[in-house]
């Protein structure tokens, strides 16, 4: 009889879950391939070439960091995906080395000094933003218009043609209504579906759909190549929801806290009084959905338990509203997460001993 | 203790900005132009040493030559505050001349280093050095050792200032000197350099990375001699 | 009689169900005598018991071959008839080395097969009853090994009031606890009523999950009455690792889990026993029809087992041999695990000995044995979210990683009961009940 196989001898558990970290960050990275599209589909070659760089910067400094630890990590997905997420916060017209130089500050310089995946404390793809944004706000503002705008328009993406119009003295408005006064190109197909909803099916309640409702449901405006699509974003989430990939607590905790101060608060700078703050056009503009779904539940940088991620996701949410309607730099999200996630050990500090008092008692 | 080495402690082992980690708020405000680093190196070389210097000679004056250097403990209970009153009246006297040096003979540098200038009479390097002083009166020793820490400041000064002004802003900046206007532009990076580096956080980063290196390359194990030397 | 199940445990995983596992209503099988039984004098928690045997003796079946010494000790029987072969050093399941018999089978058989008279227990003194349990080498079978006469004696001065008989299968894919109670009833029955008698508890829990509850819960209903004697029928949802001694304690009594190290006291001081029903089988056997353990059922699983099933199995009888019983293997293992698959020992040799504790063996091949790389910790919690004792497991790890020992104790690292509910669920596959153990060791190697 032939010499039989020796036997494995491990330690216990000898079965483990199906969940791996290798599959959820690679499900996130699928789960952001519908809201990438749509960007390409809009912006062609450029988007094409930003997200190529903006990913491929990404995975190269992780290489670079491979030599000297000896050990490879691009398999683990996470370099792969903070370079996409890099990527779709960029406006598609950006100068190539604005991608690049944020990626590489991502990975190089936020995760990696740190100690590599899971020792970082700073979202890497909000602070490579962010650091984009400081650096080269003039590069971080080179919009593209949509295929089917109207010839010879500036492209400019909605959340800040609002702040120049309000900064040019506009009166108090809705936003919608601001823009287009202020004579924002919707698109065509906006106002042929706009028209037809508002004189077939709301025409009996006397309510009117103001011009580029429909452009920025569907994301048919310039903007940022990953968050104009709410809808393929949302979809996206709702996968990962489902799957358990992320948890629902930051995500939903920011919005409503969020909208909560937006519908509040949110007239008042605008001089409108309280309760009359715009909803529907904070949430459909700018990255706050991808931010919400995609960067701020990056569970490194998240508090550990379910009532500490409310906690840091109504702070998101407070941060996001002081600095959308009060700040100016891009649209605030990446700002918001890079300062809640110095609130995260702070978070982390008082909920998860908290629950775990008896143990130090009964020692 | 031997005197070379003393030096070489203040430019590497005990770098005060690397390594010991003083006098960080000028290592990371004055640093977004090299020539605002060089100034500002001179003056807290300059300050540091005369200070140095004139405090060895005081307590010489005061304790003679055969106090040992636990003197300042039996100095009585006057002593530490009268010592730290003279420091101060010598630094800021020091300080002053430095800026009226520095207005004389560069005003935009003044202005350009703005408060920093007169901060340099309590720059923690300066103030370091205040105890020391007490029991080191051997002048030859005072002056290696204010001369290895005002050259490792100026080191490291130099050298984030380079990274910063060079990535940051794109161009580096030195003397004007005949028609050369005084800044350097660099092709490329002038157009697009990475504003982040030249506010403050970016300069807190790159001071980050220095303390970081210095103390990574500080790992070659030490030649013995040199050890038993400095313990 | 309560009846819904309870979901009260805090925590806790349900493993999915594992495709090669015993069939759920399998019966037990008596399986065959073995040629040589390795017997070690360990099989217990606590001191080794005396050997008694050298090479060369005879022995009977059921004969007293090693002799309870020490404050926390237990008998050992021959399982089998026949000679002693040597007396040699076997290190055990839990490490420790101790001496073993291995006997050679021969000769006849004195009890097995030959009707025994049964004896009335309730004439019986308490003491007798214990004296009977002690004799009969009696120990813990849900995993603790706790010496069974030491658990049911009462210290002085404490009342006992709540007596549990926990029927949930302590690991999943282990049905031996259900099988038992299927073709047991009334065996069992009689053990919990003795059990009763001998601690004054004036109530009896029988503790079933809820997959068994239809198949199980009637006959013991019959068995003790409405209503009568103070019992009922808890039954629980199958979650793991709600069959744990304090867990379940805790569920019954609807109080806070206290975590505490193991032992017979500590159940004690809450007014509550809890007995595995298969160390109630056998305290009936060793009042009743004076058996001494000397034999227990394991379930047999693993994906190249031909037929998963349980088994009665001689104590001694080497594990490879229970294969043949199931239909024998159908690929060579990769790994093999005694007693369940979150908290079983692998072992390196098919040799090895069914003892007293062994209550599975798992069969696990190569893609099974794979676990996967072991990636960073990202922080996501799940970790937290299930452990039953409301522990940290990520933050002791690091704190133990990095040599804070002490600082996990204060943390409650000394609650940790191994359950590997934590490594189970993470998604890194970070060792973590490995490492929690390393630091349990360090504190006690520090604290003593």
């Amino acid at each position: 009889m032939a010499e039989p196989r020796p036997l494995a001898v491990s330690p216990a558990p000898h079965v483990v879950g199906l969940v791996s970290s290798l599959r959820l960050t690679w499900t996130v990275a699928g789960c952001l391939l519908p809201a990438a599209a749509w960007g390409v589909f809009l912006f062609r070659v450029p988007a094409l070439e930003v997200l190529g760089v903006a990913a491929g910067s990404a995975l190269l400094a992780e290489l670079l960091t491979s030599i000297f630890t000896r050990r490879v990590t691009l398999g683990d997905g996470s370099a792969f995906v903070t370079g996409l997420l890099i990527g779709l916060l960029m406006p598609p017209g950006a100068p190539l080395y604005v991608p690049a130089a944020a990626s590489a500050f991502a990975i190089l310089v936020v995760k990696q000094t740190f100690g590599g995946l899971g020792r970082n404390w700073m979202n890497p793809t909000a602070a490579g933003v962010v650091f984009a944004l400081i650096s080269w706000t003039g590069g971080m503002s080179q919009w593209l218009p949509v295929p089917g705008s109207a010839e010879g328009s500036a492209a400019v993406a909605p959340l800040e043609a609002l702040r120049a119009a309000y900064a040019a003295g506009a009166r108090p408005a809705g936003p919608l209504a601001v823009l287009s006064t202020q004579g924002y190109a919707w698109s065509g197909l906006d106002g042929r579906v706009l028209g037809w909803v508002n004189d077939h099916l709301l025409s009996w309640t006397g309510m009117v759909l103001p011009r580029g409702t429909f452009d920025l449901l569907i994301g048919n405006t310039a903007g940022r190549i990953g968050e104009l699509s709410v809808p393929l974003l949302l979809l996206g989430a709702a996968w990962l929801l489902g799957r358990s990939v992320i948890r629902w607590q930051v995500p939903v905790a920011f919005l409503s806290v969020f909208c909560a101060a937006s519908i509040v608060f949110g007239g008042l700078p605008l001089g409108r009084g309280w309760f009359a703050g715009g909803l529907y056009f904070q949430l459909f503009s700018g990255s706050i959905v991808l931010g919400a779904f995609f960067l701020a539940t990056d569970t490194v940088t998240s508090p550990l338990t379910d009532p500490g991620r409310l906690i840091y996701g109504a702070s998101l949410g407070v941060l996001l509203f002081f600095l959308r309607y009060f700040g100016a730099l891009g649209d605030g999200v990446p700002l918001a997460i890079v300062l809640g996630n110095c609130l995260v050990p702070l978070i982390d500090r008082l909920t998860v001993l908290r629950g775990r008092a008896r143990h130090r008692e009964a020692a | 203790m031997k005197s070379r080495s003393l030096a070489r402690r203040g430019i590497l082992n005990g770098n005060p900005v690397a390594m010991v980690l003083v006098g960080l708020c000028p290592a990371a405000a004055v640093t977004t132009r090299v020539i605002d680093a060089l100034w500002m190196s001179v003056g807290v070389f300059s300050v540091l040493l005369l200070t140095r210097v004139c405090l060895s000679l005081l307590s010489l004056l005061r304790d003679g030559e055969s106090a040992g250097p636990s003197a300042d403990l039996r100095g009585g209970e006057g002593a530490p505050r009268i010592r730290w009153l003279g420091a101060l009246l010598i630094a800021s006297c020091l300080t002053a001349s430095f800026e009226l040096v520095l207005l004389a003979f560069a005003p935009e540098e003044s202005a350009s280093l703005g408060i920093y200038a007169p901060l340099i009479a309590v720059n923690c390097i300066v103030l370091d050095r205040v105890e020391p002083a007490a029991g080191g009166k051997h002048i030859p020793t005072a002056l290696l050792d204010a001369c290895g820490l005002g050259l490792g400041f100026a080191f490291a000064l130099l050298l984030i200032a380079a990274v910063r002004e060079v990535l940051g802003a794109g161009t580096i900046t030195l003397f004007p000197a005949g028609t050369f206007g005084g800044t350097i532009e660099i092709p490329g990076l002038s157009s697009a350099p990475a504003r982040a580096l030249g506010y403050a956080g970016g300069g807190l980063i790159c001071l980050g990375y220095l303390a970081g290196l210095s103390r990574l390359l500080r790992r070659r194990p030490v030649p013995a001699a040199e050890e038993a030397g400095t313990a | 009689m309560k009846k819904r199940p309870k979901i009260l445990l805090r925590g806790g995983v349900t493993p999915p169900s594992l495709p090669y596992s015993a069939p759920a209503a399998s019966g037990i099988v008596n399986a065959s005598i073995p040629g040589f039984a390795l017997i070690p004098m360990l099989q217990h928690a606590g001191q080794p018991a005396r050997c008694l045997v050298k090479a060369g003796d005879p022995v009977q079946e059921g004969m007293l071959i090693g002799r309870a010494e020490g404050a926390s000790s237990a008998n050992v029987h021959s399982s089998i008839p026949g000679t002693v072969v040597e007396v040699r050093s076997c290190r055990g399941a839990d490490g420790r080395i101790s001496p073993a018999v291995l006997i050679e089978f021969g000769g006849e058989f004195a009890a097995t097969g030959r009707r025994r008279e049964p004896t009335d227990w309730e004439k019986l003194s308490r003491a007798d009853l214990l004296g009977r349990i002690q004799a009969a080498g009696v120990v813990g079978l849900g995993g603790g090994l706790v010496p069974t006469h030491l658990k049911l004696a009462r210290p002085a001065g404490r009342t006992v009031d709540l007596f549990i008989a926990n029927g949930m299968d302590s690991e999943p894919s282990l049905v031996g606890d259900a099988a038992l109670m299927r073709e047991k009833s009334r065996e069992i029955a009689a053990g919990m009523r003795i059990c009763q008698a001998i601690l004054g508890a004036s109530r009896v829990v029988l503790a079933v999950g809820d997959a068994e509850e239809a198949g199980i819960a009637p006959a013991f209903r019959a068995l003790f009455g409405e209503g009568g004697g103070g019992f009922e029928v808890a039954v629980f949802s199958s979650r793991y690792p709600q069959g744990h001694e304090q867990l379940l304690q805790a569920a019954v009594t609807g109080t806070t889990p206290v975590p505490t190290g193991n032992g017979a006291g500590a159940a004690v001081d809450a007014g509550c026993v809890v007995l595995n029903v298969a160390t109630i089988h056998a305290v009936y056997e060793a009042v009743v029809l004076g058996r001494p353990m000397i034999e227990r059922v394991v379930t047999v699983s693993g994906s190249s087992i031909r037929r998963p099933r349980c088994l009665k199995v001689r104590v001694g009888t080497p594990v490879g041999e229970l294969f043949e019983e199931c239909g024998g293997l159908t690929e060579a293992p990769a790994k093999v695990v005694l007693g369940g698959p979150m908290r079983g020992l692998a072992v390196d040799s098919l040799d090895f000995p069914v003892t007293k504790g062994v209550s599975g063996v798992i069969t696990f091949d190569h893609s099974d044995a794979r676990v996967g790389p072991e990636l960073p910790c990202i922080h996501c919690g799940a970790c937290v979210d299930v452990c039953p004792w409301d522990l940290v497991p990520t933050r002791l790890h690091k704190l133990i990683e990095r040599g804070e020992i002490g600082q996990a104790l204060s943390e409650g690292l000394a609650s940790c009961t191994e359950c590997g509910c934590c490594a189970f669920s993470c998604p890194s596959r970070i060792p973590l009940v490995e490492s929690l153990r390393r630091g349990k060791k360090g504190g006690q190697a520090r604290h003593g």
